[in-house]
């Protein structure tokens, strides 16, 4: 039942899905934790008009499924006359759903950062910006990193639903070979292995960054 | 708009499939997530690593793979399984093994003081998980709980996707149907108003929850043993 030729003969096809949902991941996690950062500063620095926009976009991510959000952006947005490449289409939704995310990650981050350091930093004249790149960040990023590599991950599996869409990522390759073939098994465990050889792999490395991050200064 | 009105029927039979997919994959992943939480914290040999292992796999394995497999893979092995019972089966697992994270962490949430205490008095493990445990773990469960709630209205829109008549689907078709009988795709408008009718129903859920987290929060001290600090 179960045919490892037939299996060993859809590796390149496999793997070809697997290099475009790693780009995809890659993009939309980098372009996501930007997002975070400026949104998470902004959240928590309360700025006017732009906190409760941030706040706003928050929830409507988190509150609606990232299929309806996809479908929107795929054909609803070319409705009104925006047209985006397919692959561009998969970045920004994954980047938007991870943004919302990312931006409540690092609002915890930001949280962390006690009003002592805040006033330190302002006793001894150390501009905004300065404060923001070289105290507030770092200690955000350690306090957020487990929540922030959660996230990623969420995002590497939320690639799949760009299947849905015909974007040639892992699941769609999967998926258009058990159309066609019939040989569901083999795909489905290529699939299972592969996903979850990702997931453990990348938080097998969180854990480690995370050690390494959490290491005291040396003097 | 008056696509939605002239739709109406139609619209509110594909609400009502996404309740029914959501209530029952609740239900499911409920009777899962606590006997296998309770199984978990009971620190029996083995079965406690193989509730783990499970449980990991079932959150490592992307949701849109999980319904397919069941999709494409229960009709090789003979099992005669309806778009609603793959997406129903592939939801309830997903949300289980979340669910069975959430009771776990809850229940082990519980101080071990209540736990000896109820053995001195001579309680049986039944009469302190039913009248000592649970109504405690309860507090750190529920609003979690209802986030994951949350998660599983939004996991039935993957119902269009097997060609489940839910919420999603119907929009689909009406996009289509109109677009073919020309007129210009309404496809801006109709997805916009999904995306707003999933927002209503999953903000009153998520309120739901920020609520529970409040009022549990406001007592926990009844939680916690004395002398540990509260947030």
């Amino acid at each position: 039942m179960f045919d490892p030729a037939y299996l060993l003969a859809q590796v390149p096809a496999l793997l070809g899905g697997l290099g475009m949902t790693l780009l995809l991941t890659a993009l939309s996690v980098a372009l996501s934790l930007a997002i975070g950062v400026a949104g998470g500063a902004i959240r928590s620095q309360r700025v006017p008009l732009l906190a409760p926009l941030a706040g706003a976009y928050v929830e409507v991510i988190r509150n609606t499924p990232i299929l309806v959000q996809l479908f929107f952006l795929f054909y609803g947005l070319p409705a009104i006359g925006l047209r985006m490449s397919l692959f561009w289409t998969g970045v920004v939704c994954l980047t938007l759903w991870g943004g919302a995310y990312q931006i409540e990650n690092f609002r915890g981050g930001f949280a962390a950062v006690g009003q002592g350091l805040r006033e330190a930093a302002l006793a001894l004249n150390l501009r905004p910006r300065v404060f923001l790149r070289r105290v507030a960040i770092p200690i955000a990023l350690r306090v957020s990193l487990p929540s922030i590599v959660n996230t990623s991950i969420s995002q590497l599996k939320n690639s799949s639903y760009l299947q849905a869409i015909g974007l040639a990522e892992l699941t769609f390759v999967a998926l258009d070979r058990v159309a066609t073939d019939f040989r569901a098994l083999e795909m489905f465990a290529a699939l299972g292995v592969l996903y979850v050889g990702l997931v453990f792999a990348l938080s097998a490395a969180a854990a480690r960054l995370e050690r390494i991050m959490n290491r005291p200064y040396a003097a | 708009m008056h696509l939605f009105v002239e739709n109406w029927g139609f619209i509110s039979k594909g609400l009502m499939e996404t309740f029914k997919l959501a209530g029952v994959s609740l239900l499911c992943s409920t009777i899962i997530a606590v006997v296998l939480g309770t199984l978990s914290v009971m620190r029996l040999p083995w079965i406690g690593r193989i509730i783990r292992g499970a449980v990991e796999l079932f959150r490592a394995v992307p949701l849109v793979v999980n319904i397919f497999f069941f999709y494409f893979v229960a009709p090789t092995l003979g099992v005669d399984l309806s778009p609603f019972g793959s997406v129903t089966l592939g939801l309830s697992l997903w949300g289980g093994a979340n669910g069975t994270e959430i009771v776990r962490g809850g229940l082990a949430s519980v101080s071990s003081h209540q736990w000896h205490s109820a053995r001195a008095l001579g309680m049986s493990t039944f009469q302190i998980f039913v009248s000592i445990v649970w109504p405690q773990a309860l507090k750190s469960i529920l609003p979690p709980y209802a986030g994951l709630l949350t998660l599983l209205v939004q996991g039935t829109s993957l119902g269009a996707l097997v060609g489940v008549g839910e919420f999603l689907k119907t929009s689909q078709i009406i996009v289509e149907r109109t677009t073919v009988m020309g007129g210009g795709s309404p496809a801006f408008m109709v997805y916009s108003v999904v995306l707003l009718t999933y927002f209503v129903i999953c903000s009153c859920i998520s309120q739901l929850s920020r609520r529970l987290e409040r009022r549990y929060r406001a007592s926990a001290w009844v939680a916690k043993p004395l002398g540990v600090s509260l947030e």
